[in-house]
């Protein structure tokens, strides 16, 4: 019995050497250990066995036949296949990718976390008037904001936007109160470039209008905004600041986030870092956006999208920025 | 601004209970920004006042002496000095073997054989002054034996605050403002400050005009003689050296004292030169040299001090050369007046010299503080000539008096912005400690402002809100969330739609997103030799005019990219000016070599099409377009239509610019108007059943004539109408010959035979009738 059934092991593995059609391959699979091979009859004339037999040759056939079906199928999954596979399978190509500007990806992540607040996004023009830009927002003439050196002045009257704020009025003349809005875009400064000085750059204005606004409210916001931006719990400080579209005025700093507030270079040993400015609505500034400063109160502030951008991305030459140098903008692709 | 923390104790009652070092951390959250407390004088001990009794020369040096110093010891020391004011009887700053300064112990050694036991300091050894051409000279009643630092103010805090954050607060230009800030933070009481009044009766009055009561609204004069000493008191010229000024004679020290003690500038003149004053403005084009020497061209803007008919000075800016004290003078005439902030910035900026007299007059004086200033002054000045005698009147010219105004402060105002309620007590109390006079009535606060207060930060409730809010610590405050609000509200989507855009040329088509500048540069449009005559920047020459072609305006950073990249598309989203308004355009830029120009040109129009049927689903459609820039070429260009509606264009830059930008290469430019593409409404997409029986594909080839294009074959396609239609497309193109692939099918039956043969029948003729031959 065990010469028969290596015999059959033999003759089926001789019968499959050079076989190289998976259909041939079926044929010696059933003609081996299909219901009418040879194994099979071996297998079903064991019931007429004595029960020593069984226990002497049982599992021997039983096993002879899990070995033809292995040595079939591994045939099957190995060698026919392999002659199929004839490239390398090593190779690793990319599908290019372009990029969006740093200082977009930073305003969109802004944007987003208010809009989440149910803030609208909404825009203004960079070229401007003196009123939007100035007047409206309690700058008066002699003010030094609006001197020459700072101010792109234009020879139709006009000039560049110093400031997003302008967007403040334009979004109040146009939707009234209450209003949650905040307004990325462009701005113009007439400054000479260096690593840490831009005549073009980005901000975002924020500003919030509704009955009862108080100077916690913009506590929370900025709270909120800040710690959603930098993905991390972070902790703020007011402190009296001047800007004449706000009454008060507050520089808003956060707690410097490489020492925890003990004091290292980074934030010249104070422990905070300078991060936006905001404050209360000025009145005259409600009412130059036509809303009346005895019942509605709100408070706006500017986040400085480019220098966030260059904290972010550690960007340490702002003049990248506007070079366009591919070479340096592709590394900001999304996902 | 520099501050001494010894000058502002002298002002606060029992000041020695504040902890001067740490609260500037309080300052910069209750008042303004401090930047740096550095201790000084601290490097220095066992310094002592002593006298030289015996005074020899070094035999073996030609400018050493060999001194006996009593410094309070039982024998006098012996010291070998070098200075050259060495002489018996001086008292000096002895530092004793032991001691130290600027860290460095002194030992006894010999001086070329000598011994020398300790040594004798110059002001700068000891960290007080510049001056180093001999040791420092005691008066003669200094006593012998003394610390130095008992005697002299040489220990000291000296404080930077950001000048920035003193921008609203003209009160703070001066040590005593920033000392009522801090009494008032500490709770500590604010001392008054010693005045001499002037006893002027029977004097005559000065001669002094005020011409421009706008632009000067007071001058106050004194005359001021028999002056003899003119000597600046030590103490003084520590605090003016720490403080960053430099000690020049009693008369110019006191005037920059009386400044950086009340902020008022003050200007003392040789009143042997002074005739009549008259406070005007400048003639356009005349020159005038100031104190340091230099000329300055004036301007009819320019306020100016005139004596007789000559300029005296340029007012709260600088004096004349000719105005200044000379050494021999025993008669000053003091001069304390208020100009408008604005034209002496104006003024400071247009010459180029801001001083510390300009720095606070931009910031708004109070002009009550004039003869003040100069009562203080004459206080001081008497500690030093006791026998000076008041020459004049104090003359005080005032047309227009500022008055102390009263500001309403509603209880409820206050407690919406504060977002909590203050008791009536504190809200008073916080008050006046600043200066504010407080009236408590039901619903509001009547609040009377200090002038010094009231020219320039506090004018409205808001004001006084911000005030109160500071001083009961901003650190108080805690966030609060707003109150719930559930309304949809979203005015624009602006903003949203220049992302996707953004987003799907970025990541779509893998073009890379730049920003730029507004304006052209100068040098690129020279280059390319293309003339420009926008809207201009005021002032400038160079890059000054502001882009009507944002595409255009791109043009060196293709130029530089070309440095490293053979092709790139880049794209932006900017504002270009045109017709003297902002529009906002999106501009798409493909850039290959010149022989690759069919393949950039189709692509980009494919994206183009893309970007329309993806965010808008709308069907672009491309007709010629005659440029009238002349850098485009005419013959390549399209116009890009919506729904009717001209809606950018795409143009092949001229091969002559493009040449200059770029040898042999091709620059293909979308320039699409981002304010119309946001108001197109995107087209909804409504569902079409499927037919349940099957399509079929039919491909037919249609030569054409040379001289016509695919545009025409599209007309013929378009007028051959078949309600088995299901869509057709161009599958490829061979020399002239154009592959059209039909899909074909039927609602209501699988076609069969027949119906496939009828079709190819009807569309063959159709073509031919059309003149053109199609491959069977």
């Amino acid at each position: 019995m065990e010469e028969e059934l290596k015999k059959i092991v033999e003759e089926m593995q001789k019968e499959l050497t050079g076989c190289e059609k998976e259909a041939d391959v079926l044929n010696i699979k059933s003609k081996y250990v299909g219901k009418k091979s040879r194994i099979s009859e071996i297998l079903s004339n064991l019931k007429d066995m004595s029960i020593e037999e069984k226990r002497k040759y049982g599992s021997l056939i039983n096993n002879t036949k899990k070995e033809l079906e292995n040595i079939i199928n591994e045939f099957l999954n190995q060698k026919l296949n392999q002659n199929n596979t004839s490239f390398d399978d090593t190779l690793d190509y990319e599908i290019s990718m372009g990029s969006l500007h740093p200082v977009t990806i930073v305003a969109k992540e802004v944007t987003d976390c208010m809009k989440k607040m149910g803030f609208t996004v909404v825009s203004g023009p960079e070229m401007e008037t003196e009123y939007y830009n100035f007047e409206a927002l309690n700058i008066p003439k002699d003010h030094p904001a609006r001197d020459m050196q700072d101010t792109y002045y234009l020879d139709n009257g006009m000039l560049l936007r110093t400031q997003t704020s302008g967007n403040q009025i334009h979004a109040m003349e146009k939707y009234g109160a209450p209003l949650k809005v905040c307004s990325p875009g462009r701005v113009f400064r007439n400054e000479d470039l260096d690593a840490n000085h831009e005549n073009t750059f980005f901000q975002v204005e924020g500003m919030v209008i509704d009955k009862e606004i108080s100077i916690e409210n913009l506590l929370y916001v900025m709270q909120q905004i800040l710690s959603e931006v930098m993905q991390s719990e972070i902790n703020l400080r007011l402190r009296p600041g001047f800007f004449p579209f706000t009454e008060p005025s507050y520089e808003i700093d956060m707690e410097c986030s490489i020492c925890k507030g003990k004091g290292c270079p980074t934030c010249k040993n104070s422990g905070w870092i300078e991060i936006v400015p905001g404050g209360m609505v000025h009145p005259n500034v409600l009412k130059a956006g036509g809303i009346d400063p005895e019942k509605y109160t709100g408070f706006a502030f500017g986040i400085g999208l480019t220098r966030l951008a260059m904290m972010k991305y550690k960007i340490s030459d702002i003049r990248v920025l506007n070079s366009g140098d591919i070479r340096y903008l592709e590394q900001f692709n999304i996902k | 601004m520099l501050l001494s923390c010894n000058k502002l104790k002298s002002y606060i009652k029992n000041s020695n209970d504040i902890d001067w070092e740490n609260i500037w951390k309080t300052f910069t959250i209750r008042t303004a920004e401090v930047e740096s407390v550095k201790k000084v004088g601290n490097n220095l001990d066992n310094v002592v006042i002593a006298k030289i009794v015996k005074c020899e020369k070094h035999p073996d040096s030609d400018h050493m002496h060999i001194l006996q110093v009593e410094c309070g010891e039982e024998n006098p020391v012996q010291v070998v000095c070098g200075a050259p004011n060495v002489r018996v009887g001086l008292k000096t700053a002895y530092i004793k073997v032991g001691g130290h300064i600027e860290g460095i112990e002194i030992k006894s050694r010999p001086l070329r054989g000598i011994i020398s036991n300790g040594m004798c300091c110059s002001g700068k050894e000891l960290g007080i002054s510049d001056n180093h051409d001999g040791i420092l000279e005691l008066p003669f009643d200094a006593p012998v034996g003394m610390n130095i630092k008992e005697y002299l103010p040489i220990e000291d805090i000296i404080v930077e605050i950001d000048n920035k954050s003193l921008t609203n607060r003209p009160d703070l230009w001066g040590h005593y403002g920033i000392a009522r800030e801090i009494a008032a933070i500490t709770n500590h009481e604010l001392l008054p400050l010693e005045i001499s009044e002037i006893e002027d009766e029977n004097k005559e009055k000065l001669k002094i005009t005020i011409k421009e009561p706008n632009l000067c609204y007071r001058y106050s004069g004194l005359k001021v003689n028999n002056l003899t000493n003119n000597k600046t008191p030590l103490d003084m010229q520590i605090f003016l050296y720490y403080v960053g000024m430099r000690s020049i004679s009693l008369f110019v020290d006191l005037t920059n004292y009386i400044m950086l003690e009340l902020g008022q500038p003050m200007h003392a003149f040789d009143s042997r030169v002074v005739k009549e004053i008259e406070v005007g403005l400048a003639n356009d084009g005349d020159t005038y040299t100031t104190l340091d020497g230099i000329e300055r061209k004036l301007t009819k803007d320019m306020l100016m001090i005139k004596n007789g008919n000559n300029y005296f000075g340029i007012a709260g800016v600088m004096g004349g050369l000719d105005s200044e004290i000379l050494s021999d003078t025993t008669s000053i005439f003091l001069e304390s007046a208020t100009f408008n902030a604005g034209n002496i910035r104006k003024t400071a900026v247009a010459l180029g010299l801001r001083t510390e007299a300009s720095a606070r007059y931009e910031k708004s004086l109070d002009p009550n503080l004039t003869t003040y200033a100069i009562k203080r002054l004459m206080y001081l000045l008497k500690k030093e000539n006791p026998n000076l005698e008041i020459a004049s009147k104090l003359t005080d010219i005032y047309p227009n008096e500022l008055t102390e105004q009263v500001i309403k402060l509603n209880k409820k105002t206050l407690k919406i912005y504060m977002g909590k309620e203050l008791s009536e007590n504190e809200i008073k109390e916080i008050l006046e400690k600043l200066g504010f006079k407080v009236e408590i009535n039901k619903d509001f606060y009547n609040v009377t402002v200090p002038t010094f207060r009231a020219t320039k930060d506090i004018k409205i409730e808001q004001d006084l809100i911000e005030e109160i809010a500071r001083m009961y610590g901003l650190e108080n405050f805690s966030p609060k969330p707003l109150k719930l609000d559930l309304t949809v509200v979203e005015h624009e989507n602006v903003y949203n739609q220049e992302y996707e855009v953004k987003e799907l040329l970025a990541t779509k088509f893998d073009m890379n997103e730049v920003n730029s500048y507004i304006w052209y540069d100068s040098e690129m449009l020279k280059k390319i030799g293309i003339d420009k005559s926008g809207i201009k920047l005021l002032g400038k020459s160079e890059n000054n005019i502001l882009r009507d072609d944002l595409s255009l305006s791109l043009m060196n950073i293709i130029e530089n990219n070309l440095k490293n990249y053979k092709r790139f598309g880049i794209f932006e989203i900017g504002t270009t000016i045109e017709n003297n308004s902002n529009r906002r355009k999106l501009s798409i830029i493909l850039v290959d070599d010149e022989k690759n120009i069919e393949n950039i040109y189709m692509n980009m129009k494919a994206i183009v099409k893309y970007l329309f049927k993806n965010l808008k689903n709308k069907n672009v459609t491309f007709v010629d377009n005659i440029n009238e820039r002349n850098y485009y070429e005419d013959t390549l260009g399209k116009k890009v239509i919506i729904d009717d509606e001209v809606i950018g264009e795409v143009n092949v830059l001229s091969k002559r610019v493009a040449n200059k930008i770029g040898k042999k290469k091709a620059i293909v430019c979308t320039e699409l108007d981002f304010d119309k593409y946001v108001d197109i409404e995107k087209n909804k997409i409504l569902a079409k059943d499927i037919s349940k029986y099957p399509t079929v594909e039919l491909d037919y080839t249609i030569i054409m004539p040379d001289n016509k294009k695919y545009i025409e074959l599209l007309e013929v396609l378009k007028a051959f109408k078949s309600n088995l239609i299901q869509s057709y497309n161009l599958l490829g193109t061979y020399e002239n010959k154009y592959t059209i692939r039909y899909i074909i099918g039927s609602d209501h039956k699988t076609l069969d035979q027949k119906d496939l043969s009828n079709f190819k029948e009807r569309f063959i003729e159709h073509i031919k009738n059309n003149g053109l031959s199609i491959i069977e």
